[in-house]
């Protein structure tokens, strides 16, 4: 797929619609054996493969996944830190084999029939469906950065957000960063995966200049945003831990909250300039390491862009996006409102107010395998329901904060009840520090209710 | 006249054993109904799976005897138990909301292993 344009695949799945079409195949599938395909081994499709055999232990799954070994995303800054290896965030797929009855096909998709219902991959493989699970994670947009849009330079400034070698080739350039070195980091915009990541990211190379008796390394974060989920708990960990200065410009807090702040003479460990003080990229230099935003050039030693995001690719490919690079669907069944028995869930669907988050995937796909099972049964969906909890460390290993939501679906959109969602600003040390272990722990419980 | 005790005490516990059956069925309908199953999914990326966990961070839920579950949603809810999490999402749910997750893992046996 990753060789392949849409044009091509497209192409393909029309030659696939007229090949099967003189088949005039039938449904293969006894109406007692439904077979769900799930295209992508991540997070989502992961996690609705095991549930789906759990809720519905008869319907057949199976899994089409390129990678034999699934790394995670989630938690995977501790990585460019040092502070796991590779093989801490690497997770086998045997469980699911073993254990739950899900069948794999580790092969590429090349083509899609929405017709016959029929997916076909790189190494020759047919599969018939019932229906169609597509959980097909993020894609990177460089095409609005300039100086970003060659192969070259994004070898050179890496982002680093979907696991794999670009962590160690991140890891490598910050052990590279002299003594008194700067990093520029450089979030998304919204919508994006991991919406507390790219500042927790910031803290934990704080923390790690810190470690390494580093007085005056730091980190500037030029955001194309003037807030981010977890920013009121965040800023204020940070004016503690880093000696950083609330920007003028910020309005989450009162102005008793604002008042609590330390100001410091010079620019601390971590400094962040929102849209509103000019964080706004307008142009990057791969080769001498230079940022350009609307407050003016700032010279890096290393530079870790994360660029606007779309829905994976194979999404794309499939025409499963809007306009918006994102995918429709129906929010009560995750029912691609493009083509039908398709559902996309995670990251690549829009889904009212939940964030695009490893915990917002793992709570979609158990929606949604509930009603597909309902759907298969020639049942109407049920009123579904949703969570999602990020769990981020302000840099220190021992200073932890939250985002909390539940969800409900409100005239057809998925809304969140409107309840205090993070720690309070006046949070006990006992709080932020339980919620460091909540996270630790949560990484391997989470991690077990996906795979094990 | 002589409509025997026994009569009477049998009619009194054939209700008694009637009402019992029916608590109990109606206690596993609720466990059993997808919509328990759907507000629990909600809990299981922290809280394993059926409520089963492998860590002791977290509490592990299934085979929690209802009352407790529901207990400690309420005090959750209300603030009489302090916590970092769990106080903002207690708030989230209506106490038949509580009593379906209650009774989803309380179906569970509490030691199996997963």
């Amino acid at each position: 797929m990753d060789t392949m344009n849409r044009r091509n695949f497209l192409k393909l799945t029309t030659a696939a619609t007229a090949a099967a079409a003189s088949f005039s195949a039938g449904t293969a599938f006894a109406k007692d054996a439904a077979h769900v395909v799930v295209i992508g081994g991540g997070v989502g499709g992961a996690t609705f493969a095991k549930y789906m055999k759990m809720y519905s232990p008869e319907t057949k799954v199976t899994i089409v996944e390129k990678n034999k070994e699934y790394q995670r995303p989630y938690g995977s800054s501790e990585v460019v830190v040092g502070r796991l290896d590779m093989k801490d965030i690497t997770i086998s797929y045997d469980a699911l084999k073993n254990k739950h009855g899900v069948n794999f096909v580790f092969d590429t998709v090349t083509g899609v029939d929405y017709d016959t219902r029929e997916v076909k991959t790189a190494g020759g493989t047919t599969l018939k469906y019932d229906r169609l699970l597509v959980s097909p994670g993020v894609s990177f947009d460089y095409s609005q950065i300039p100086g970003m849009d060659s192969p070259e330079a994004q070898s050179k400034i890496v982002h680093g957000w979907d696991a794999g070698d670009q962590l160690l080739t991140l890891q490598k350039q910050l052990e590279a960063v002299p003594v008194d070195g700067t990093v520029v980091l450089i979030p998304p915009p919204n919508p994006y995966r991991c919406p507390p990541g790219p500042y927790e990211r910031s803290g934990l190379i704080a923390q790690w200049f810190i470690n390494r008796g580093d007085k005056n390394a730091k980190v500037i974060i030029l955001d194309p945003k003037n807030g981010f989920t977890v920013d009121v708990t965040m800023l204020q960990a940070w004016n503690r831990l880093y000696e950083f200065n609330l920007p003028e410009s910020f309005k989450g807090y009162t102005a008793e909250e604002r008042a609590t702040f330390k100001k410091y003479d010079k620019p601390g460990k971590i400094q962040w300039i929102p849209a509103a003080e000019g964080g706004r990229v307008v142009k990057i230099d791969a080769d001498n390491k230079t940022v350009e935003c609307e407050a003016g050039v700032f010279k890096a030693d290393m530079i870790n862009l994360i660029p606007p995001l779309k829905a994976g690719k194979i999404a794309l490919d499939m025409g499963l996006a809007d306009k918006s690079g994102w995918c429709p669907v129906d929010q009560k069944t995750f029912e691609s409102t493009i083509h039908p028995n398709v559902h996309v869930i995670g990251d690549a669907c829009i889904a009212g107010q939940m964030p695009k988050s490893g915990y917002a995937a793992n709570s979609q796909a158990k929606v949604a395998a509930l009603q597909i099972k309902a759907l298969l049964a020639g049942q109407e969906p049920i009123e579904p329901a949703y969570q999602n909890t990020c769990y981020a460390l302000a840099g220190r290993d021992d200073y932890g904060m939250f985002v909390a939501d539940f969800f409900r679906l409100k005239n057809g959109v998925i809304t969140r009840d409107e309840f205090a969602r993070y720690l309070p600003f006046n949070a006990s040390d006992a709080q932020y520090r339980l919620s460091a272990v909540y996270l630790h722990a949560w990484m391997n419980s989470f991690t077990q209710d996906i795979f094990s | 006249m002589n409509y025997s005790l026994t009569g009477i005490l049998g009619a009194a516990l054939g209700l008694a054993f009637l009402s019992q059956t029916a608590v109990a069925e109606t206690a596993n309908d609720l466990a059993q109904s997808p919509r328990s199953a759907m507000l629990a999914q909600t809990c299981a990326g922290c809280h394993g799976t059926q409520g089963y966990l492998q860590n002791s961070a977290f509490m592990p839920l299934a085979g929690m005897p209802t009352t407790q579950f529901v207990t400690a949603m309420k005090s959750f809810a209300n603030g009489s138990r302090p916590s970092t999490v769990m106080g903002p999402l207690a708030k989230a749910f209506s106490e038949d909301e509580i009593k379906a997750m209650a009774a989803y893992f309380a179906q569970f046996p509490k030691n199996e292993a997963q």
